[in-house]
C-alpha cells in the first residue's frame, strides 16, 4: 500500500495553490457570492488553458489524459480556496458522462470546446421528492412518434444558470434514460435559488421539450446503473472539496491559536484549546485517508460502494465538528462576515447533504454490513 | 497512491488464518487485544503459553529480527499481517511486551550485544512473558514524575520504590523497569532503564489488583533492596527518557490492536442483530435505528483502521510514525468505547450478564443460560473504559498532536530541586 501522492500530483497541487492565492483573494470570493452568475467567466478561461478543464478527457478531445485521482487532487485545492464556478458540474457531472456513454459525434461535438472552457455542463438528477432516489423520478420523457417529450421540474441542478447543456435524468417506460439537453431549448427555464454557499443552486422546469434519440445518453433505460456511477464520482469530489477546505480552516485556527492572547496568554497555551486543534487535526487525517482511499478506488475503476459511503458518511460528520472547533476557537471574529472561516462552514454543511447525506451513505454502509 | 494487496500479502494472511483455525481451541471467543484475561485466569494462561510455543516453531515470533539473534529476518509487512490476525482472532500468543513495539524492540535499540545475545534468543524460542514496569501512583499521564530509586553500588543497581497497574506482571519473566537514578537532576533527565528478571530477583513483591471488570490483571509491584546486576542497564545512565519516548512510539501497535479486534465485535453484532427477532418476529437487523447505529461505529471503525493502515505504510516506509500513532491510538480508544456503548444499548437487559469474573473457559450450565455473545458485551463495556486511558491519556495525546500542530507550550512550573 501506498498513500503518497506522485510528483505530477504534487505539481499539479502546487501550480493549483499558487494559482489561486494570485486569483482568487477570498475578499473576491465573497464578492462573486454575492453576484449573480457566481464566478468570473476570464477565471474560467485561465483555468481551461492550465489544462485543468480537460484534465480527465484523453488527449484526442482535448483533454490531458490525467487520472480521476488527480482530478481529486485539483478538486481539494479549488475547495481549499472556495473557487467558485462550474467545475465539479462541468467535469465530474458532465464530461465523464459525456465521455462514457456519448457517441462519438456527442463526444466530438462537446469535450473539446467543454475542454478550452467555452462550454459549461451540468446534470440534472434531483427532484423535490426524490432528491437522489431513481425508483421515484416524475420527470418524464415520453415517447411519441419519432421524438421524446421531456417534462417535469428539477432540482438543485448546480450551475444551470450558465449551462449549454443540461444532462437531464427521466423516467422512461422500463426504467431511468439519461438525455443531453441544450439548455436554451424551448421549453426549459431556469431559476436561480437562493441558496446558502457560493455553489449555484437552480430549479430547471422541463416544459414538453423535445428531444431526439440521438439526444440519448448511453441508450434507453441504461440511467439507473449509470447515475450511480456518477453519485460514486460525485460524493468523492465533494469529499476532495471539502478535504482541501478543512485543511485551511485547520491552518487558521491553529494560526489564530498562537496569535490570539487573551488572561495574558496566547489562548493556544491552554489545554481546552490545545484539545480543540488536536481533535480537528485527528478528524481532518482520517477524512483525508479515507477520501484518497476512496479516490483511488473510483480512479481504478474498482467496486467502490462502501468505500465512497465511508468516506462521505464520515465526510458529513467530521466536517461538521471540524468547522464548529474553527469556531469554536475563533470566538466572535469568525462570526463576521470578513472572516473566511464562515465559507468553509457553509461549504461544509451543503456538502454534506450533496450527493448523498451521511444518512444516505450509512444505510449503503448498513447493506454492505449484511444488515 | 496505491492501496493494492499483493498476492504476497494475501498468502501469508491465509496461512496465518489456517494456523489459528487450527490451533486456537474451537471455543475460543477472542475478546481481548490486551491480554487481560490470559493473564487473570490460569486455564486461559495455559493456552496462552501453548500459543507462543507453536508461534515458535512455526518461526513467527521475532519475525523481522536478525538471525544472529534467532530471529526470522523477514519484511515488516508479515509481522503486521501476522499482528492483525491473531489480534481479529483475540489470539493470545504473541506477547506485546516483546513483539508489538515491546522489549524486543528496545533491546535492538538500545540493548548491549551481551544484552541481545541473552535475550533475544529466548523470545524467540518462546520461554519466557514480558511486562512493562512503567507507572507508579504519582506517575501516570505525567511519566518523568517516577520515582522508583536505583542507586549503584558496585556491581549492583539497588532497586526500591513501588510500580502500580503493571499488567501482566505477576506473569512475567523479565520486565524493563523505569528506575529515577539522580533525584538532583531535572525530572526527564534523571531517568534510566534497568532489565528485571522478576521472577528470579528476591526483594519483589506484588500484589493484584482487581480490575472493574473484575478480572485480575493488574499489579502493584513493590521493590525492597532488589539487586539487579550493573550490566542489566538498558542504554545510557540517566538516559532513559529518550528510551521512554522510543517505547511509547513502538506502541504504535495498540491504537491498532484495539481497531482491529472491535472489528470482530461490529461483525458479531451485526450475526447477532441478524438472529435476533424482536417482539413482533422482525429481525433486529431491520430495525432502522439499530441499523444505523451498527452503521455509524462501522463507519468510525472503518475509518480509523484506514489510519491504521497509513501508519503501517509509514512504518514499513521508514517515515515519521508518531503524530500518525498518536492519531491511531485516539480513535482507538474512543471508537472500541463507542461500538460498546452500541452493543450494551443492543443487548438490553441481556448486556449486563456474563460469566462470573470473566472466565470465560469456566461458565456455569445454569447461570450464564441467558448471557448472550457469551457476555461479551458486558465485558467490552467495562474493559473499555481503559482504552482512552492506557498507553498515554487520550488528553495527553491531544497535548502531543497540539504540540506538533505548533500550539504554544504552557509555561513550566519553577524546577523542583
Amino acid at each position: 500500500m501506498d498513500f503518497g501522492l506522485s510528483e505530477q500530483q504534487e505539481m499539479l497541487r502546487k501550480t493549483a495553490r499558487d494559482f489561486f492565492k494570485t486569483e482568487l483573494p477570498k475578499t473576491l470570493v465573497k464578492e462573486l457570492a454575492k453576484e449573480p452568475k457566481g464566478y468570473r467567466p476570464e477565471m474560467w478561461k485561465k483555468m481551461a488553458d492550465l489544462g485543468w478543464v480537460g484534465l480527465v478527457l484523453p488527449e484526442q478531445y482535448g483533454g490531458s489524459d490525467a487520472s480521476f485521482l488527480d482530478l481529486t487532487i485539483l478538486m481539494e485545492e479549488m475547495g481549499r480556496a472556495c473557487a467558485p464556478g462550474p467545475f465539479l458540474s462541468t467535469v465530474v457531472l458532465g464530461a465523464l458522462t459525456v465521455l462514457e456513454l456519448g457517441t462519438e459525434e456527442q463526444k466530438k461535438a462537446i469535450l473539446p470546446k467543454l475542454a478550452k472552457g467555452e462550454i459549461v455542463l451540468t446534470m440534472a438528477i434531483a427532484e423535490p421528492h426524490a432528491i437522489y432516489k431513481p425508483d421515484f423520478f416524475e420527470v418524464e420523457a415520453k415517447h411519441a412518434a419519432h421524438h421524446y417529450t421531456v417534462s417535469g421540474t428539477k432540482l438543485f441542478v448546480t450551475d444551470a444558470h450558465v449551462a449549454d447543456y443540461i444532462v437531464v435524468a427521466t423516467k422512461t417506460k422500463g426504467g431511468v434514460t439519461l438525455f443531453l439537453v441544450d439548455a436554451k431549448s424551448p421549453g426549459v427555464t431556469c431559476t436561480l435559488l437562493p441558496a446558502m454557499f457560493g455553489e449555484r443552486q437552480c430549479e430547471v422546469k422541463f416544459d414538453g421539450v423535445k428531444l431526439t434519440r440521438s439526444d440519448m445518453l448511453g441508450g434507453l433505460n441504461r440511467g439507473k446503473d449509470y447515475l450511480e456511477r456518477v453519485m460514486h464520482r460525485a460524493a468523492v469530489a465533494k469529499c476532495s472539496e471539502v478535504l482541501g477546505g478543512l485543511e485551511y480552516v485547520l491552518e487558521i485556527s491553529v494560526q489564530y491559536a498562537k496569535d490570539r492572547v487573551a488572561f495574558g496568554k496566547p489562548i493556544g497555551t491552554y489545554q481546552a484549546i490545545q484539545h480543540h486543534c488536536a481533535n480537528m487535526l485527528n478528524d481532518l487525517d482520517s477524512c483525508r485517508c479515507m477520501t484518497r482511499r476512496a479516490a483511488w478506488m473510483v480512479s481504478e475503476d474498482l467496486p467502490c460502494a462502501l468505500e465512497v459511503s465511508l468516506a462521505k458518511a464520515w465526510m458529513g460528520q467530521a466536517s461538521r465538528r471540524i468547522t464548529a472547533l474553527g469556531h469554536e476557537i475563533h470566538g466572535a471574529m469568525a462570526f463576521q462576515h470578513d472572516h473566511d472561516m464562515h465559507l468553509f462552514t457553509k461549504q461544509a454543511v451543503v456538502a454534506e447533504a450533496s450527493f448523498g447525506s451521511s444518512a444516505y451513505h450509512g444505510e449503503v454502509v448498513a447493506k454492505e454490513l449484511g444488515l | 497512491m496505491d492501496f493494492r494487496i499483493t498476492p504476497e500479502e494475501e498468502a501469508f494472511r491465509k496461512e496465518v488464518k489456517e494456523f489459528l483455525d487450527k490451533e486456537l481451541p474451537k471455543d475460543w471467543p477472542g475478546v481481548d487485544p490486551d491480554l487481560y484475561h490470559e493473564d487473570a485466569f490460569d486455564n486461559i494462561h495455559e493456552v496462552s503459553l501453548a500459543m507462543q510455543k507453536k508461534l515458535a516453531a512455526k518461526e513467527w515470533l521475532g519475525l523481522t529480527w536478525p538471525k544472529k539473534y534467532g530471529g526470522h529476518e523477514q519484511p515488516l509487512w508479515k509481522q503486521i499481517i501476522l499482528e492483525e490476525e491473531m489480534t481479529y482472532r483475540g489470539s493470545p500468543g504473541l506477547d506485546p511486551y516483546q513483539f508489538v513495539g515491546g522489549m524486543g524492540d528496545l533491546l535492538l535499540d538500545f540493548g548491549t550485544e551481551a544484552q541481545r545475545m541473552k535475550y533475544l534468543p529466548m523470545m524467540v524460542r518462546g520461554e519466557i512473558k514480558g511486562a512493562t514496569g512503567m507507572s507508579e501512583p504519582n506517575a501516570g499521564s505525567d511519566l518523568a514524575n517516577i520515582q522508583l530509586k536505583a542507586e549503584l553500588q558496585g556491581d549492583y543497581f539497588i532497586l526500591n520504590g513501588q510500580k502500580t497497574w503493571q499488567s501482566a506482571a505477576h506473569k512475567a519473566d523479565l520486565e524493563p523497569v523505569y528506575v529515577r537514578t539522580d533525584p538532583n537532576l531535572l525530572k526527564h533527565r534523571g531517568i534510566s532503564i534497568i532489565l528485571v528478571e522478576l521472577k528470579k530477583t528476591p526483594g519483589i513483591t506484588m500484589r493484584p489488583l482487581e480490575m472493574m471488570s473484575g478480572l485480575k490483571a493488574f499489579n502493584e509491584v513493590f521493590y525492597d533492596n532488589v539487586k539487579v546486576p550493573k550490566e542489566n542497564l538498558l542504554g545510557e545512565i540517566n538516559g532513559g527518557w529518550k528510551i521512554v519516548m522510543a517505547a511509547l512510539s513502538h506502541e504504535r501497535a495498540y491504537g491498532v490492536m484495539l481497531l482491529i479486534n472491535i472489528r470482530r465485535d461490529i461483525d458479531l453484532l451485526v450475526e447477532y442483530c441478524k438472529e435476533t427477532k424482536d417482539v413482533d418476529g422482525v429481525p433486529l437487523s431491520k430495525n432502522k435505528m439499530i441499523r444505523n447505529r451498527l452503521a455509524d461505529v462501522a463507519i468510525q471503525q472503518e475509518i480509523a483502521r484506514n489510519v491504521g493502515y497509513k501508519l503501517n505504510h509509514l512504518a514499513l516506509t521508514g517515515g515519521n510514525v508518531v503524530s500518525t500513532a498518536n492519531t491511531v491510538k485516539i480513535l482507538g480508544g474512543v471508537t472500541t468505547q463507542r461500538v460498546a456503548q452500541v452493543g450494551m444499548q443492543i443487548m438490553g437487559m441481556y448486556g449486563q450478564l456474563g460469566p462470573v469474573g470473566g472466565n470465560w473457559r469456566q461458565t456455569d450450565p445454569v447461570k450464564d443460560k441467558w448471557t448472550r455473545l457469551g457476555g461479551r458485551m458486558k465485558h467490552l463495556y467495562l474493559s473499555t473504559v481503559c482504552n482512552t486511558i492506557a498507553a498515554g491519556t487520550t488528553e495527553v495525546a491531544r497535548n502531543a498532536a497540539a504540540g506538533a500542530l505548533g500550539c504554544p507550550r504552557e509555561p513550566k512550573p519553577a524546577p523542583k530541586k
